[in-house]
């Protein structure tokens, strides 16, 4: 196997937790716990929670837009924790962001021609002409066209915007995007379109992708490996097939079993398994496992020790203890 | 509108003093500093058009030449000033730790002293003169711009373009300079035309005083110094530089409301004329169908928008029986959390107005016996104050977002025995025990402690379930949910979903759904109510709209959730609807949804299309629903 184009070891993120002179200590929350996962080039990853989850988090602090508390994250063999402040900047070509929101991801005051045109730059200086038709091209990867040059954001819809987005991350030719929930802002109808969009372009650029969702019907559809993530912490990734036929982590399986499917009969034939309470504070997480708290599986061993990610085989790891739950999923 | 008028004079205003004090050199006026010592305060008159001072000077070249120090002093000032507070608060804001504490405490030290003792103080120790009145002027203001610039940094730096600037690798030089200042432009041009009134008045004050422009150099201030002494004897000499400051001044701060609404489109409200009291006269004894408790006929909503009125509901019907959950379903746009507002009379004052239709409601056990007129009430039509009876006792609502019926600073035990207590007398230990009840009755477990708790000490699931137990408390019959869950995670969304379902059953209450997301409609719903750009376009059971959809719009949402399947196939595609929900204010003629529609024909664009009846219970708006 070839050297990942993206490898992470035990990236730790803390926020807060040191009092200042008028502000007594709080603890730290562990938004980040310990993540460790490789992104070959040209593969897409899912990375699937729920909110608080640190997910998000993953994705800034993968690309140095929060620093890491510590940990190893190393793009191409390089060691980004370590890189200068003007590598870090030519670096960051190499890897752009999607956000969730189309409305406040563009600047309001700057026009189509200078949001992609700024990413455009990056390859280099152009001649005007020139940096104009790479922009056009642009816009028309992303079914926009020429007649949208001199427009401001405001002008477009979420859609249109997302759209937007995108084509300013593909500008730069990066070879890791990180697409954190790009489409959870958008409507039903839109969504496809958007996501037809994202999948048909990493086909054809092959960029590597970290597709950051909490819907677990878009992560299927674009992702080739899941990572599930709870309270900061991994506890299942497989290929994408796999997790979601044969989830082993009961979380995997909660969340599975709470996606609400559009089959009425079917919704409404199956037996309401649900999971108890809500995710605890990532500033007191429990002891051992952070999901035992709400797991219907809980021993007492949960509690002792934090159980470490273990390979089933097929590039299955999962983070459960029991290996003796075997409820197939409905 | 006066407001207009006042605000071209006020611009008509200072671009005549403007021009005055530029032009004033050229001007045929006589020399400002030339004294006639024999026509000391003479009458107006062709050669000195508003008298002469206590020298014998012209007034009028004298107020001219007056406002060419005073606006020079107060417009250096204000943009010396400008640049360097705007820098100081650009940096401070953008880094943040070591940076804003050097640019932004010195200048907390500037502000604990008061403006007119620090300039007191050091014209003091320098002596008078424009020069330094200029730079002491543009060091006072400089905090001022400082903390704009500061706060608007501040709030901009979280936006993800921001962070998009830094993902593409720009310098921070470039980030603050193209992409922040542009944003923060606005507030600073506001605080711009602020500081040049202040620098006006304040250069005034102490040229008055003696300690800034020095005779025999004109400056207004120095004039109202001259003229002071003469005031009973010749009172017009102190009227007209008084008259230029005042007027200068108000026209500033005028021009600076104009900029301020330029640049907060939000400030900009149409409104609606105040309701007349016969407008919608009551229509005579409409009651709800037979069965039905809640029956919405032809709904038209309006809504004001500085571009024009926009029809939010255009003929909205649907019904809802007793234990019934009916779904609407839309995208944004599609009217569907309108139609909650108008039910409940709590669309915003002035803004939207319910046009048309009516919305019948029958009270407790109308709607067996068939509804006698008395029993059903017309809720687009009862005056405030009886829908406020009406709220919370007949019809609750559960919004997105809990925090919206939640007031942040009251425990959930006072919130919660206030609504007890609005809806009916007990005491204060009776309501505290009814609402231990209630919370329990919301699965929220350890109701005594959690009743002490702030909404802010609960997690977002708990928080909704004590909306939901203040939106229940007053035994309501019917509730409308604006997407409950949307706000929550899925497993919580989970729970929510089962608690509503069980309330609805145990209490036979009617439920109105309103949610975008088709895989929650599957789950609870009854019936379904499909809504497209204010419209129904299709209205049925909930198996019918998921196993037989009509409308073309219905089964392109339909497809076009990504569904599990084999994940093998990497070119497959999600179906999507085309292009996007029209503008609001330019509807397609014809059918609404026809310039999305894979079927479209031409008739689809001729008229608009009615309501079908497609089967028991089933309806649909298209023209094509048999063929297709």
């Amino acid at each position: 196997m070839t050297a990942p184009l993206l490898s992470v070891r035990n990236l730790v993120k803390l926020y807060g937790g040191r009092g200042g002179p008028f502000s007594k200590a709080a603890a730290a929350i562990r938004a980040v716990d310990d993540v460790s996962f490789d992104i070959a080039s040209g593969e897409v990853v899912g990375l699937v929670g729920e909110s608080g989850s640190g997910k998000s988090t993953v994705g800034r602090t993968v690309l140095r837009l929060n620093e890491p508390t510590s940990g190893a994250i190393s793009f191409d063999g390089e060691e980004l924790t370590r890189a200068t402040p003007a590598r870090m900047r030519a670096l960051r070509r190499d890897m752009q962001i999607i956000f969730q929101d189309p409305f406040s991801s563009l600047n309001p005051r700057a026009r189509v021609e200078e949001i992609i045109g700024e990413a455009v730059d990056l390859r280099g200086p152009l001649p005007r002409g020139e940096r104009r038709a790479s922009v056009v091209r642009m816009l028309e990867h992303v079914s926009l066209s020429a007649d949208h040059l001199r427009r401001f954001p405001h002008e477009f819809s979420g859609g249109q915007r997302q759209r937007l987005s995108i084509g300013r991350a593909l500008a730069a030719r990066p070879r890791l995007i990180v697409a954190d929930e790009p489409v959870a802002a958008l409507d039903v109808s839109i969504q496809a379109q958007i996501m037809n969009l994202i999948a048909a372009l990493q086909r054809e650029t092959q960029v590597a992708m970290l597709f950051i969702s909490h819907d677990l019907g878009l992560v299927e559809f674009i992702a080739d490996r899941v990572m599930v993530m709870y309270l900061g912490r991994v506890v299942e990734t497989a290929p994408t097939r796999e997790i979601y036929r044969r989830p082993r982590h009961p979380y995997t399986r909660a969340l599975l079993a709470a996606t609400p499917s559009i089959d009425p009969r079917a919704a409404r034939a199956r037996p309401r398994v649900l999971l108890r309470g809500e995710p605890p504070s990532p500033a007191n997480p429990p002891s051992g496992c952070a999901f035992r708290t709400r797991c219907a599986f809980a021993l007492e061993a949960c509690a002792v020790a934090r159980p470490a990610l273990r390979d089933i085989g097929g590039g299955h790891q999962h983070a459960c203890l029991r290996d003796d739950i075997d409820t197939p999923r409905v | 509108m006066a407001k207009h008028v006042t605000q071209n004079l006020a611009l008509a205003f200072l671009a005549g003093i403007v021009l005055l004090a530029i032009l004033a050199p050229v001007l045929p006026l006589p020399d400002p500093i030339a004294m006639d010592v024999m026509n000391r305060h003479g009458s107006p008159s062709f050669a000195h058009l508003l008298g002469a001072d206590e020298f014998g000077r012209d007034t009028l070249s004298r107020i001219a030449f007056g406002a060419r120090a005073s606006l020079a002093v107060a417009f250096i000032a204000a943009v010396l000033a400008g640049v360097a507070g705007v820098a100081l608060g650009l940096v401070g804001g953008y880094f943040g730790g070591w940076p804003e504490i050097l640019a932004m405490r010195p200048l907390d030290v500037i502000l604990s002293f008061p403006p007119m003792l620090l300039a007191l103080l050091t014209v003091a120790l320098i002596g008078p003169g424009t020069e330094t009145l200029t730079v002491l002027l543009a060091v006072l203001f400089v905090p001022t711009y400082a903390r704009v610039a500061f706060g608007e940094t501040l709030s901009v730096r979280h936006h993800e373009y921001v962070e998009a600037a830094r993902a593409l690798g720009h310098t921070a030089p470039r980030i603050l300079f193209r992409t922040i200042l542009s944003n923060v432009a606005g507030p600073i041009l506001v605080q711009f035309s602020l500081v040049v009134a202040a620098c006006i008045l304040l250069e005034s004050g102490l040229s008055f005083l003696g300690l800034g422009v020095t005779p025999p150099e004109s400056s207004w201030g120095l004039m109202i110094r001259g003229a002071r002494p003469y005031m009973y004897q010749a009172p017009m000499q102190l009227l007209w530089p008084c008259l230029a400051l005042v007027l200068t001044v108000y026209s500033v701060n005028r021009v600076c409301d104009m900029l301020r609404d330029r640049f907060d489109p939000k400030a900009a409200v149409l409104w609606f004329p105040a309701p007349r009291k016969t407008a919608r006269a009551a229509s005579p004894a409409a009651v709800p169908a037979m069965g039905k408790m809640l029956d919405v006929r032809g709904l038209v909503t309006e809504i004001a928008t500085p571009r024009g009125v926009i029809r939010a509901l255009d003929g909205v019907s649907f019904s809802v029986r007793p234990g019934e959950t009916v779904a609407l379903v839309g995208e944004s746009g599609s009217g569907k959390s309108m139609t909650g507002l108008s039910i409940m009379q709590l669309l915003p004052r002035r803004v939207g107005r319910i046009a048309g239709g009516e919305i019948l409601y029958a009270r407790e056990g109308a709607e067996r016996s068939g509804a006698s007129a008395a029993a059903a009430v017309d809720l687009a039509r009862i005056p405030a104050a009886r829908m406020r009876a009406h709220r919370g006792q007949e019809i609750g609502m559960v919004f997105q977002e809990p925090m919206a019926c939640l007031n942040p600073v009251y425990t959930v035990g006072f919130q919660l025995t206030e609504a007890l207590r609005a809806h009916g007398r007990m005491t204060k230990a009776e309501a505290r025990a009814r609402a231990e009840e209630e919370l329990r009755r919301v699965g929220i477990p350890d109701p005594a402690r959690r009743l002490n708790d702030y909404p802010h000490q609960l997690s977002g699931g708990m928080r909704q379930r004590v909306a939901i137990a203040i939106a229940l408390c007053g035994r309501p019959r019917l509730l409308i949910a604006d997407e409950p869950t949307t706000a929550l995670d899925v497993t919580v969304q989970a729970q929510i979903l089962v608690l509503l379902d069980d309330i609805r059953k145990m209490q036979g209450i009617g439920l109105v759904f309103i949610t975008h997301n088709l895989g929650v409609v599957a789950e609870i719903a009854d019936r379904v109510v499909v809504m497209y750009c204010g419209q129904v376009v299709e209205d049925g059971p909930v198996e019918d709209i998921f196993y037989r959809p009509l409308h073309p719009y219905t089964r392109g949402l339909i497809a076009s959730v990504p569904q599990d399947g084999g994940s093998a196939d990497k070119s497959r595609q999600l179906f999507s609807i085309p292009g996007t929900v029209p503008n609001p204010l330019d509807l397609p003629p014809g059918c609404r949804f026809a310039p999305r529609c894979p079927e479209a024909i031409a008739a689809c664009t001729k008229a608009p299309p009615a309501m079908e009846a497609a089967g028991a219970g089933h309806q649909v708006r298209c023209i094509r629903w048999r063929e297709i």
